[in-house]
């Protein structure tokens, strides 16, 4: 019976200490029954391995010990929605928090040292706090109500005609007039883009003016970042053309919308290595070579916001894309 | 690989038909006095049969929740903690029995309409293939 002994011995350890005699009494009661009757039927002594066998079947110590306790959950299946839909709602306040807050600390700072690989390292931690804080406030109330105050029934007391209006049914399948508006918009912005050079004004507005009076001078790796951008929104104008005559390729054109985004991601990312975007002219003083650095300092700060904001939307869109296959399979599933 | 999710959602949703039947069965055999070994071989040999670490916790919840009572008493030597059905159990096994017996008469009577529809389906295609 050293057997026994020993799992109770393991059973109790998980047990509060206010009931844990009481409850290890039963159980070894029951145990020992449990043996007798098997004893009875063999009509011989259990060996150490049937005894083994009876433990196993009762049950993992931890397990067994987590069914006698009176709280089996953090939060309960009534406030679990209202909890998942507090995080979901929130985390998007909590990217644009830490955002301003970053940013903010780095005007504060001069426009100086903003680190922004520490700053993308630092988030995750940001995001772990916050959710850790939710998830203790909801458990804390799901402890405590009940103990403390009565359970708070949230199927009752609302309205139906509190309800939101109806919206229109979402499509998720673009239309043709969608797709041939977007082609059109597309073509325009592509003129557009390929007029600024000829036409500057179209771009900085009555800006042009003083950009000559200037004494910087733009780099050459704005001509070639000019070229890729053109290609980009070339190859892009060519897909949604495609698309709009295809049907049945969503598939496609999200594979496509996620290799466009990639290439975009390499471009930004190159202009990030660049770090110098300006040069000074002929006639430059101490002080424009001062306004100089904090311009280019400033072009790549642009550069790298844009660089987290689009590799921010490829994860999203990536997300998003294995939860609907997923949920296209679970579907498939449910049909078979 | 299907068949398989489907087990698996068989055996949850059997679990979930179960759960609430084992309370009913376990309240309506607690009118007579038992412990838990003899409870558990009671049930059994009635053709439900409950795993002890199910069983045994739920008889201390049941207890909690005023539903039954327990005292130890010593039997063949041994201590041993002897469960029975309180007032207040035997009121609401009364309520939750007639509850029971609510939802089998409806859902016979719904597997009853479907029989009825297919029976009458059958005879018509009997019917029809005769005629021809």
């Amino acid at each position: 019976m050293d057997l026994l002994e020993r799992y109770l011995q393991a059973v109790g350890e998980y047990l509060p200490a206010r009931t844990k005699a009481d409850t290890l009494a039963e159980l070894r009661e029951n145990l020992l029954a449990e043996m007798e009757g098997r004893e009875e039927k063999l009509g011989r002594s259990l060996t150490q391995s049937e005894v083994a066998d009876v433990l196993e079947k009762h049950g993992r110590p931890v397990l067994v010990a987590a069914r006698y306790l009176p709280q089996q959950h953090l939060i309960g299946p009534a406030w679990f929605p209202i909890y998942w839909f507090t995080l979901k709602r929130s985390f998007p306040f909590v990217v644009l928090v830490y955002l301003v807050t970053q940013v903010a600390a780095w005007l504060f700072q001069g426009g100086k040292g903003l680190d922004v690989g520490a700053a993308i390292g630092h988030f995750p931690s940001v995001v772990l706090t916050f959710w850790a804080v939710v998830t203790l406030g909801f458990a804390c109330f799901e402890y405590a109500q009940g103990r403390y105050f009565h359970q708070v029934d949230i199927s009752k007391g609302w309205n139906p005609n509190d309800l939101p209006k109806l919206e229109p049914a979402r499509s998720k399948r673009p239309s043709l007039a969608g797709g041939v508006a977007d082609v059109i918009v597309s073509s325009i912005g592509m003129l557009w883009l390929l007029a600024i050079p000829y036409k500057p004004y179209l771009i900085l507005g009555p800006l042009v003016g003083h950009l000559r009076e200037m004494p910087f001078g733009l780099t050459p790796e704005w001509h070639i970042f000019y070229w890729q951008i053109i290609s980009l929104l070339g190859v892009q104008l060519v897909l949604k053309t495609v698309m709009v005559f295809l049907h049945g390729a969503e598939g496609w054109r999200k594979g496509f919308d996620m290799v466009v985004q990639v290439i975009g991601i390499l471009i930004i990312a190159v202009m990030v290595q660049a770090r110098t975007y300006m040069v000074p002219g002929t006639s430059v003083g101490a002080m424009s070579m001062k306004d100089l650095t904090t311009v280019n300092a400033a072009i790549n700060f642009g550069f790298k916001v844009a660089l987290v904001l689009s590799v921010l939307k490829l994860l999203w869109d990536v997300w998003k894309m294995i939860v609907s296959s997923r949920a296209e399979q679970k579907s498939f599933v449910t049909v078979l | 690989m299907v068949s398989m999710i489907q087990n698996e959602l068989f055996d949850s949703l059997r679990l979930e038909l179960r759960r609430g039947c084992l309370i009913l069965a376990v309240l309506a055999q607690l009118r007579v006095e038992h412990y838990g070994y003899t409870l558990r071989k009671a049930l059994a040999d009635q053709g439900l049969a409950i795993e002890e670490s199910t069983l045994y916790p739920l008889l201390r919840r049941l207890e909690t929740q005023g539903l039954l009572t327990s005292e130890w008493r010593e039997e063949e030597k041994r201590n041993k903690r002897f469960y029975r059905l309180s007032a207040e159990g035997a009121a609401i096994l009364e309520q939750l029995l007639a509850e029971w017996n609510g939802i089998n008469d409806s859902l016979h009577k719904i597997l009853e309409d479907k029989k009825d529809k297919k029976d009458k389906e059958d005879k018509e295609d009997k019917k029809e293939t005769k005629e021809r």
